[in-house]
């Protein structure tokens, strides 16, 4: 895949003209998108009216802002998911962010303490990810030990029940606007705003998407791969707690084993971003686009009356052709 | 995995100290021995533990019972050592269970025999394989996403043909012999499930590590192109290796069928975690970090163990999960360390780490 990209952007450096070409296929991606969302309108008036637009972009939101460390991760670490970036406990830390909150709302904490405190506890987990990581294990494995270890914790704080959440803060999360946008999905728009400009516009961010490349480049070129790996978990974790505060208050509560349910979309989400990238790599609008569009498609396929046991395959005949596109495109370019 | 996958080096200012350096014989062979020493320390760690803990811990009857507790999560992750030697991950492993268990106790509900319930079970779980081959050979995709996205389907798979998700219960008196003896035989004092599950292993095994094909796949998976060009058919052997794993898990389903004497959705993917756990805790039993069976049964070991220690000692199940994490996190962990302070990352470099330095010697 990686090298396959080095290729491409090697070519469109060389001579221009081949620039167009994989310009147009790029807009396939946004095309094929836009279809499904346009047969989503025509099979359901409902699709279409605002209140169900908000909802799904507040959906979107939760998976968009643990998507969006999932691919600062796979940005710095490499797409190669054995041994590249990969960060399997995101589901299970979000979850647990989000029911420390809640048992320390309900503890009687004030609401910043308590968001506070979930959110450490990510950054804690992130940290042992990335210091695992660093001394050698492989992203896999270590956040696969990691994502037990989240699971058993909020199972631990919250004894395995539904942990009510309640505070202003959070209403507002749930039901307040600013300017007619649901709150949540501003957050969103901060929150990839921030990494976009990070990732794009700042030194931190090319020498991240330089380590994730070719890390002997990078390091040779005087980068350490290790710290930027190491601060890539953190700040994927710290973003997963973010999630998972958005998610208990949108569900009004921290719900235990939420966690693994939704780390399939947000791989999901990650890795379909590379679709909307004209290098075929992972990237931020990409992220926030393929989350708005898992989120439209459960909703559209549950307003088209489709039972909810077929959304689950939905998503991974999805997967299969996004990656389809990509090894299909990899291999035109490498021609 | 892929031929022109740059390898990335983890930190290259480590990298020229990993060469010869001034290696004493004795303190480079120490350091070649302790990593693979962690595993069978650690076991011998937590048999030491519980029976210091609990007075029941280390007695024959636990210890058997340990053993046939074991027994699917075992069978699972022996399926799993094929898929990883093979150079891939199967991340569906779970699905292939429960499909071969669904439909094995879905004819078993309808009242055809016993044979005929658990061929078609079989079949079930090689299709999940056939379809994991056909997407990771033919099309190329890699193996942990490919397998990630059967996940999803055969999840839903699954909801869609119970009904959404309604177990199958059997009744007891319309179960045939043959099938209840699958999953509930006793030879002699011994569970059936233990020998069956030592039986598939031992042949896996044998496969793996004594046949030509075992070495093909193991030359298929750790030198994915020195292997095509000394003319083996790569792309045949990793179809073997996955279509091997789907059988060996949808094994494991139909005795997991007969056992429990039905089906429950989704009840498979529960061993996915544990069985990882086990395999890679095995590669740091080999002087290459090669997973194996042997070393895969050692952590099958170390799970079962633990889980049945942590229930003696009446810990909650609420924290038998972080104790399961730190376990599996320290040993792993452990493993690289050690392995890095011989100087050279040497095997578990080729397993573990991202550093790609020193290969040649590893091999």
């Amino acid at each position: 895949m990686s090298a396959a990209t080095l290729e491409e952007s090697a070519q469109a450096g060389h001579d221009t003209p081949r620039r167009t070409r994989p310009a147009l296929i790029t807009w396939a991606g946004y095309g094929m998108v836009l279809l499904v969302l346009a047969l989503f309108a025509i099979g359901s008036p409902h699709f279409l009216q605002w209140s169900n637009l908000a909802s799904v972009l507040n959906q979107a939101a939760v998976f968009a802002v643990a998507g969006i460390g999932l691919a600062i991760v796979i940005i710095t670490g490499g797409d190669d998911v054995l041994k590249g970036g990969i960060d399997l406990s995101l589901g299970a830390v979000a979850g647990l962010a989000g029911t420390v909150t809640a048992v320390a709302v309900g503890a009687g904490a004030g609401v910043p303490v308590a968001v506070l405190g979930g959110l450490v506890v990510a950054v804690a987990i992130g940290a042992a990810n990335g210091a695992a990581v660093v001394l050698g294990l492989r992203p896999l494995l270590a956040t696969l030990a990691t994502m037990g270890i989240a699971t058993s914790l909020e199972l631990v704080v919250s004894e395995n029940l539904k942990v009510a959440l309640e505070g202003s803060l959070f209403l507002w999360l749930r039901q307040g606007t600013v300017l007619g946008l649901p709150a949540a999905v501003v957050l969103l728009l901060l929150v990839a705003a921030a990494a976009w400009w990070a990732l794009g516009r700042t030194a931190w961010g090319v020498n991240s998407y330089a380590v994730g490349q070719n890390a002997t480049a990078a390091s040779v070129a005087g980068l350490d791969p290790a710290r930027y790996r190491f601060f890539s978990y953190v700040i994927s974790s710290l973003l997963g707690g973010i999630a998972g505060v958005l998610l208990a208050s949108r569900l009004s509560a921290a719900v235990p084993g939420i966690g693994a349910q939704i780390l399939l979309d947000i791989i999901l989400v990650a890795y379909m971003s590379t679709v909307f990238s004209r290098r075929l790599v992972v990237n931020i609008p990409g992220t926030v686009v393929a989350a708005v569009f898992v989120a439209g498609l459960a909703n559209g396929l549950t307003l088209l009356g489709v039972a909810s046991q077929w959304i689950g395959a939905a998503k991974g005949v999805l997967i299969l052709l996004v990656l389809a596109v990509v090894v299909v495109r990899g291999r035109s370019a490498a021609k | 995995m892929t031929l022109t996958q740059q390898q990335p080096v983890r930190n290259p200012r480590k990298a020229p100290g990993s060469q010869p350096q001034t290696n004493d014989g004795a303190a480079a062979r120490a350091s070649h021995v302790l990593p693979r020493l962690i595993a069978p320390v650690a076991l011998a760690g937590i048999l030491l533990t519980f029976s210091l803990l609990s007075p029941n811990f280390l007695v024959p009857g636990n210890l058997l019972s340990v053993l046939s507790q074991m027994a699917i999560l075992a069978l699972v992750a022996v399926g799993l050592t094929v898929v990883v030697r093979a150079g891939g991950i199967d991340l569906s492993i779970g699905v292939a269970l429960d499909l071969a268990a669904l439909g094995a106790a879905a004819l078993i509900a309808d009242g055809y025999r016993a044979w005929v319930a658990i061929a078609v079970g079989l079949l079930f779980g090689l299709l999940v394989g056939a379809v994991n081959a056909a997407l990771i050979v033919g099309l190329k995709i890699p193996p942990f996403l490919a397998t990630l996205s059967v996940w999803f389907i055969g999840t839903s798979v699954q909801q869609l043909l119970t009904g959404g998700g309604a177990p199958i219960y059997l009744s007891t008196p319309r179960v045939p012999i043959e099938f209840a003896l699958l999953g509930r035989g006793y030879v002699l004092d011994l569970d059936g499930v233990v020998l069956t599950a030592a039986i598939v292993a031992v042949v896996v095994a044998v496969l793996l590590g004594l046949t030509r094909w075992g070495r093909a796949v193991t030359v298929a998976g750790e030198q994915p192109t020195a292997a095509r060009i000394s003319g083996l058919r790569v792309n045949r052997l990793s179809v073997s290796a996955y279509l091997l794993c789907s059988l060996v898990a949808a094994f494991a389903g139909v005795i997991l069928a007969a056992r429990t004497n039905g089906f429950v959705p989704g009840s498979g993917q529960a061993y996915l975690m544990d069985a990882i756990g086990a395999v890679f805790i095995g590669a740091t039993l080999s002087r290459f970090g090669r997973v194996s069976v042997p070393g895969t049964l050692v952590g099958v070991l170390i799970f079962g163990l633990l889980s049945n220690g942590m229930n003696l000692i009446g810990l909650s199940f609420f924290w038998q999960g972080l104790g399961r994490g730190i376990v599996l996190l320290a040993i792993l962990l452990l493993g690289v360390l050690l392995a890095r302070n011989s100087g050279r990352p040497g095997p578990f470099g080729r397993l573990f780490t991202l550093t790609a330095a020193p290969r040649q010697k590893a091999d």
